[in-house]
């Protein structure tokens, strides 16, 4: 009789151990693979920095007298270099943006250097690394959206705790650009 | 009585339905191979198993080992030419999808035709390759261009291409066995020591054995149109744009060039829009759903 139950109770405890290494394995893969997708969206930052010094020397020449535009591209270059925190990167991201865009469209005014086959590749590559940072900053979210439903729903949350595993915060996008922010080509 | 589905609820439903298909169809398949040890071997199911386990493994197999480098020759497909410029964009935007879907980037490829098509294939997502004309990369726009490759990338997420090609093996094994079977009774001859009594069973499962191979059939089919809507709703999620492939598909609709499409028939489940159909009728028989319900769906959402 003593042995029956110890069976049972043997049982049950494989049982629990069994679900409690569900939960912990699927905590951690949703942990690095938010990890990854902070990853990615460095990458790209890194990127598009690296193409600035690029497109000034291209354009130096022609948009001699557009102190202003250029000066604030280099700016919003130093900002994003600097930025520590994934929130404040996402800001120095969108400064960027918003001096580039006006520094394209003010470009518009220079058909020499709308012509230059440099000039016009340097464009479809920022275009890229932009768009490449909505999508990693949009699979980003949705990595922590899973992870947090999992940490918050019963019995997901039980697990957590136990793991001193709390929620994580999904990047904001900027009031500005609330829309999904795809530049196109 | 169109509900707005959220986006999520239309892929769980799709998830669902497909897995009920796909045990009607296992089911099927067992219920052959007991119909078939009921007729030929006087109702002994354990001998009809060895006997019919075999040639549908064996047939399911050689299947599974689905050849890209095939596929790809069949479609006349040649890699995309990054110094290209639309290509070159193509690209760009297959590695934006699959940094949304969260998969490696699939290999990218052209196919020279005025057709408005693409299509994926590959065992996994490792070995992913996407496919998309030329005529495409002409007449769609960018949003539209975007919600096509969501959609393909979706059914390599999905593993679509591996479950549509294990669905025709086990489609065609189960054709397979009821041809064995007719033969064997034509050769076998009607007196093949039938008790008495069990004449009207056998006749029951004969007419079933008949019947199967159009009821695979079907319920591949049936399966192929679910897993083109998930595709469709997953794709949808990934852009979080519908309107993209809703336009796509309008413009696809309207899209009747006047050279014939190229690649054999087997490869067309595989298509966003059925190269082959000039009307796209539904029917029981046709590999994807009808384009105005899937505008209608997307647009639902």
């Amino acid at each position: 009789m003593w042995f029956l139950i110890g069976i049972i109770v043997l049982i049950l405890v494989v049982f629990f151990l069994l679900i409690f290494f569900g939960y912990y394995n699927r905590i951690i893969r949703l942990e690095n693979r938010i990890d990854n997708s902070w990853a990615q969206i460095d990458v790209q930052l890194k990127r598009r920095a690296d193409l600035i010094p690029n497109l000034m020397e291209t354009v130096k020449g022609y948009m001699k007298h557009e102190r202003e535009v250029l000066e604030n591209v280099t700016k919003a270059r130093s900002a994003l270099i600097n930025a520590k925190t994934p929130q404040e990167n996402m800001d120095a991201n969108n400064m960027l943006t918003g001096a580039l865009k006006t520094l394209f469209a003010v470009a518009e005014n220079y058909p020499n250097l709308k012509a230059n086959e440099n000039f016009l590749s340097l464009q479809d590559e920022l275009t890229n690394t932009e768009n490449k940072i909505a999508y990693t900053r949009q699979h980003f979210n949705d990595s922590v959206l899973v992870y947090n439903n999992l940490v918050e729903t019963i019995p997901g949350r039980w697990f957590a705790s136990m793991m001193h595993k709390k929620t994580k915060e999904m990047l904001q996008i900027p009031e500005e650009s609330r829309e999904v922010p795809k530049v196109k080509f | 009585m169109e509900k707005r589905l959220l986006i999520e609820d239309q892929i769980r439903k799709n998830k669902r339905d497909t897995i009920i298909i796909c045990a009607l169809m296992a089911l099927l398949f067992i219920a052959v191979i007991f119909a078939i040890g009921f007729i030929l071997f006087r109702g002994n199911i354990y001998i009809s198993l060895i006997f019919a386990l075999p040639i549908a493994i064996g047939y399911v197999l050689t299947m599974y080992s689905i050849s890209v480098p095939a596929v790809l020759s069949a479609a006349k497909a040649r890699p995309a030419n990054p110094k290209i410029r639309e290509e070159k964009i193509l690209i760009y935007k297959v590695e934006d999808m699959a940094i949304a879907a969260g998969l490696p980037t699939p290999k990218v490829y052209v196919q020279d035709s005025e057709y408005i098509n693409a299509f994926a294939t590959g065992r996994n997502p490792k070995e992913g390759v996407i496919c998309v004309t030329t005529g495409a990369l002409k007449k769609l726009n960018q949003e539209e261009l975007e919600g096509v490759i969501a959609h393909e990338m979706s059914h390599i997420k999905n593993y679509d291409i591996r479950v549509a090609t294990v669905t025709i093996a086990v489609v065609g094994a189960i054709s397979l066995l009821s041809e064995i079977l007719f033969y064997s009774m034509f050769w076998g001859g009607a007196g093949r020591g039938r008790r008495d009594g069990n004449g009207l069973l056998i006749a029951i499962a004969l007419l079933f054995v008949i019947l199967a191979p159009i009821f695979a059939r079907i319920t591949y089919l049936a399966i192929s149109r679910r897993r083109e809507y998930l595709a469709d709703s997953n794709g949808a999620y990934l852009t979080r744009n519908p309107e993209g492939l809703a336009k796509a598909l309008e413009k696809i609709k309207m899209d009747h060039p006047k050279t014939k499409p190229k690649g054999s028939k087997t490869v067309a489940p595989l298509y966003i829009a059925n190269p082959f159909k000039s009307m796209s009728a539904s029917s029981l028989w046709s590999t994807h759903p009808p384009i105005d319900e899937r505008i209608k769906r997307l647009r639902s959402m």
